[in-house]
């Protein structure tokens, strides 16, 4: 047996905010997948001297693998003529992939540029479990990120009828049994109840606040939240809830988004891409920003968590299981347009865009990204993240990281978008924060990798993985971590010198949460009535 | 080995993918595809395939065969890999990154579609995944097409008969209208027809949206039938519109697809609609679904500038018959390969991978002979709709086509 792999990284100043290290020159030694307390003087160095290490980055929300996702890449050939990529040269002989960009690059791409941008741990956002089979293949595909994956579940038939007949204990027990059968990694709410009502035709399009009935049935948005809260919960899944409020892109709809987090007041839950349900004004009537107080609220309560879902100006592709709202992008927009009613669960709408600096909405919604960011006061709580590809893609991050490190940089980008709704907007205030390297550690690692519950991810204690990055320290903080140096993952060193050098497979995070087996007869009863998937068939539990 | 059965195996006989097959083995032969309908049962046939390599006619062992194959593959000046029918979603993969390693050109039998591949890649879609379509609609629209020849079980399974949360009557809850174009027909039993002429068809589909839209339209009386089957159309609450993705005997504007699509767009602003674009079998879906997301583009990709070009209007057969391709390595069974591909496949070196390969009218020069994916192989085949589903091998052959490839891969030049 061949010794496991040594390294000593030496003299970087490190930033380690779970274990309190905050610009610290220090050593941080390897072995094998694993950080260890000491390696012999004898093992290979590497040298970090007056460069920045931090954890790898751990992106908690992002639409990067499965079935709808692989529909927006059929839906953009243009982008991906547009930016092609040869395969990269690897060193130990492994042969690389070739692929492409754009907002939604191909699978192998993916792996790559997130390697690239220092990245090793993704989690894809939003899975039909009908699909779960599809997304996993797909990850199979995404190199070097390790991947895991939220199961949607806020729209779904038989969960609704559970919640309908006051069958709680069910319900949790269909909960535990998808998340293993998939083996997905957390509890996903996208518009609850909305989709259910988008696909059931007619004349109502979505639900338009908690307390719209669904159906005949005593089921509302806001039982439907309550239910999978206290479901993920219970089952103590290592991330809470993560749930994409009603009303996403509405002006007025902060108000929805205070009465969710007032909804679970108490119970752990993740609020996703909060950018997109902090707006005031109201439907027909205009604008504004309501980011100070949704953010207020979120200070207040150590309960919740949130990523932003941060608009950055250009391109993006906005794709995401709240089909009714897509239906209304397309109707505005006027641009291609995707749907698929996915049977008894879900949905999936797609429609790609641009976000202009000259537009008004557009600008506004920058803004309220930046508001959020600004004003919150724990960035255990506030993740970093666009939403990618719905806010702008991952290879923005960097420049997300300079517009918060950098106020001048800041001002002067703020100074040239369309200000017509930026009346209120406290960053119109002048808001002077500038992050700190610790705190950007914080909201793009060490804080998402808590939130998970990934306990060896997001810092470099012992026993941590060895996903490690490191930059070249550069006051312009958008280059600094656009091009890391030297990026490690498992103890492999995949990122040498900018550039991309071995491409191990990424490992899939998955939970198994127990459960009483009965449900599943009551499910196979149900899948048999209705289903035209074999029961046998669904999923994709491994044999 | 034992007489046995396997329960929910998936047949691939055509793109409804069926998943509730069970295949009764005795003396290792398939007595019985029990649930498979006509075209099903052939698939499953007997479940018997020849076992041959061959190289150059003769018999040859699997290491003289790979190691020709190989050496064929790495000299062409510029090869073409296709991906036939009857192959695992995983073998798919495998054959992908050879093309991607030979700087190759890669097509499939998803191309066979690609009037519908194009216009959903210029407007996109409104669709539904077949269960969904059982679920909800009330108002099924047949467009040219009646899915009981080439697809069998789409009606029992997913579009007319079963129940649904919002069918419970099934079959009584929904109105079918069979849209008559030409020769092409919808079903008999359809409880309204209507007629258009084949020349008409692609004004018929404008005319139709703009009457959804509330847009002015003449009064043409050609089009009169058209417009009313829109007005009804708007007036339901669910209503799917069916068409053939695929080639059938008689042309079709190139225009239909878009305007189809466009149609079932539309009728997402007053009602819900979703277009059901049937597809073949073979997993030609998990072909396209591969190659997008290996790629980013769904079939007739080239690797020979080192990434991944998209050149739809210059496909297998055309690369074949200009003379740009030098050899070609199909995986899959070459009975599967459209008419034009096979033709063109005699005029270079291939090598052939997959379930009847020693069957190929084509004279390849090397040939393995595999399983089928689903009777003898297992792994994931895609649904027409892209749903995901898992194969249930009840027999065994001699070389896998998944770990073939794989072997193949590995020896080619890097």
């Amino acid at each position: 047996m061949t010794q496991p792999a040594r390294l000593r990284i030496t003299g970087g100043t490190v930033y380690d905010p779970a274990n309190g290290v905050d610009g610290v020159v220090r050593d941080v030694c390897i072995e094998g997948d694993q950080i260890v307390a000491k390696v012999p003087v004898s093992a290979p160095r590497l040298d970090a001297r007056g460069m920045v290490v931090m954890p790898g980055g751990v992106d908690m929300h992002a639409h990067v693998a499965g079935s709808s996702v692989n529909h927006a890449r059929r839906l953009l050939p243009e982008e991906h003529a547009a930016d092609p990529l040869t395969a990269p040269r690897l060193e130990d002989g492994a042969v690389a992939r070739s692929g492409t960009g754009g907002t939604v690059p191909s699978t192998f791409a993916t792996g790559y540029r997130y390697a690239g941008l220092g990245y090793t741990t993704v989690m894809e956002a939003a899975v039909a479990p009908l699909a779960a089979r599809h997304a996993h293949a797909e990850l199979d595909d995404t190199p070097i990120i390790d991947a895991g994956f939220f199961v949607l579940l806020g729209n779904d038939d038989y969960l609704l009828r559970q919640l309908a007949a006051g069958e709680g204990a069910r319900a949790r027990d269909y909960v535990a049994w998808l998340l293993g059968t998939t083996r997905g990694y957390a509890i996903k709410i996208v518009n609850p109840g909305g989709v259910a009502v988008w696909k059931g035709g007619g004349d109502r399009r979505n639900v338009s606040g908690l307390d719209d009935t669904l159906g005949s049935s005593a089921v509302t948005p806001r039982k439907i939240l309550d239910a999978l809260a206290g479901a993920a919960n219970q089952l103590k899944l290592p991330h809470p809830v993560h749930i994409h409020c009603n009303n996403l892109g509405q002006p007025g709809n902060s108000a929805t988004t205070l009465e969710s987090m007032n909804a679970l007041s108490g119970q752990r839950a993740h609020f996703t891409h909060l950018q997109f349900h902090s707006y005031g004004g109201a439907p027909g009537k205009g604008w504004a920003s309501a980011a100070r107080a949704v953010i207020e609220y979120v200070n207040a309560h150590a309960e919740v968590s949130v990523d932003v879902g941060q608009v950055m100006f250009g391109s993006a592709t906005t794709v995401t299981a709240d089909s009714p709202v897509e239906h209304l992008l397309y109707a505005s927009s006027g641009r291609k347009w995707v749907n698929v009613d996915i049977e008894l669960e879900s949905g999936c709408g797609i429609v790609p865009y641009s976000y202009k600096e000259k537009a008004a909405v557009a600008a506004l919604q920058w803004s309220v990204g930046l508001e959020l960011f600004l004003l919150a006061n724990d960035p255990w709580r506030v993740v970093l993240s666009t939403d990618h590809p719905n806010g702008g893609t991952f290879l923005s991050y960097p420049e997300l990281i300079r517009l918060l490190m950098d106020r001048g940089y800041r001002d002067d980008r703020l100074k040239a978008v369309n200000q017509k709704l930026l009346v209120g907007s406290a960053l119109l205030d002048g808001l002077a924060r500038e992050y700190t390297l610790g705190e950007i550690a914080i909201v793009t690692r060490a804080g998402p990798a808590r939130l998970l519950g990934l306990k060896n991810k997001g810092h470099l204690a012992p026993g941590a993985d060895a996903d490690v990055t490191i930059y070249a320290n550069d006051a312009d903080r958008a280059k600094m971590f656009a091009t890391p140096r030297y990026v490690i993952k498992a103890g492999s060193l995949v990122v040498e010198d900018g550039q991309l050098r071995r491409a191990p497979a990424g490992r899939r995070l998955a939970v198994r949460p127990e459960y009483d087996a009965a449900v599943t007869t009551d499910v196979k009863r149900f899948f048999d009535q209705y289903a035209c998937v074999a029961f046998e068939n669904y999923g994709a539990a491994l044999p | 080995m034992t007489d046995r059965t396997v329960a929910n195996a998936t047949c691939l006989g055509c793109g409804c993918t069926c998943d509730d097959i069970t295949v009764v083995v005795k003396q290792d032969h398939i007595a019985e595809a029990r649930n498979a309908c006509a075209l099903g049962a052939a698939w499953f046939g007997d479940g018997s395939v020849p076992a041959e390599i061959r190289v150059n006619g003769s018999a040859a062992s699997l290491e003289q065969a790979l190691t020709e194959a190989a050496r064929i593959l790495n000299g062409a000046r510029h090869a073409l890999v296709y991906l036939a029918g009857d192959i695992s979603s995983e073998t798919q993969r495998e054959a992908v990154a050879i093309a991607d390693r030979l700087h190759a050109a890669i097509d499939s039998l998803a191309a066979t579609a690609a009037p519908a591949v194009l216009a959903a890649q210029r407007r996109g879609r409104a669709g539904a995944t077949l269960g969904e379509i059982r679920q909800r609609a009330d108002l099924v629209v047949f467009w040219a097409v009646d899915p009981s020849g080439r697809y069998p079980r789409y009606g029992s399974r997913y579009a007319v008969e079963p129940r649904g949360v919002a069918a419970p009557q099934g079959r009584q809850s929904r109105a079918l209208v069979a849209v008559d174009v030409g020769e092409n027909l919808g079903p008999a039993d359809a409880n309204g027809r209507v007629a258009i002429a084949p020349g008409d068809e692609v004004d018929g589909l404008e005319i139709m949206r703009a009457t959804v839209q509330g847009r002015a339209v003449g009064e043409d009386a050609r089009f009169r039938p058209a417009v009313e089957l829109a007005r009804r159309m708007t007036g339901a609450r669910y209503v799917v519109i069916v068409a053939d993705g695929e080639p059938g005997l008689t042309l079709v504007d190139p225009a239909r697809a878009e305007a189809l699509v466009t149609l079932a767009q539309a009728l997402n602003g007053p009602t819900r609609c979703a277009l059901s674009t049937l597809r073949g079998g073979g997993n030609r879906s998990g072909a396209d679904a591969v190659l997008t997301w290996q790629t980013g583009f769904p079939f007739a990709v080239d690797f020979a500038r080192g990434y991944p070009s998209y050149q739809p209007q210059a496909g297998a057969a055309t690369l074949l018959g200009g003379g740009d391709v030098d050899a070609a390595l199909v995986v899959g069974t070459p009975a599967t390969l459209p008419v034009s591909v096979a033709t063109g496949l005699a005029r270079v070196r291939s090598v052939v991978i997959g379930a009847r390969a020693s069957a190929a009218t084509f004279q390849p020069a090397v040939t393995i002979d595999t399983g089928l994916a689903g009777v003898h192989e297992g792994g994931t085949a895609f649904r027409m709709d892209d749903v995901p589903l898992p194969l249930r091998p009840a027999l065994e052959a001699p070389h896998g086509a998944l770990v073939t490839v794989r072997a193949l891969r590995e020896r080619l030049r890097t």
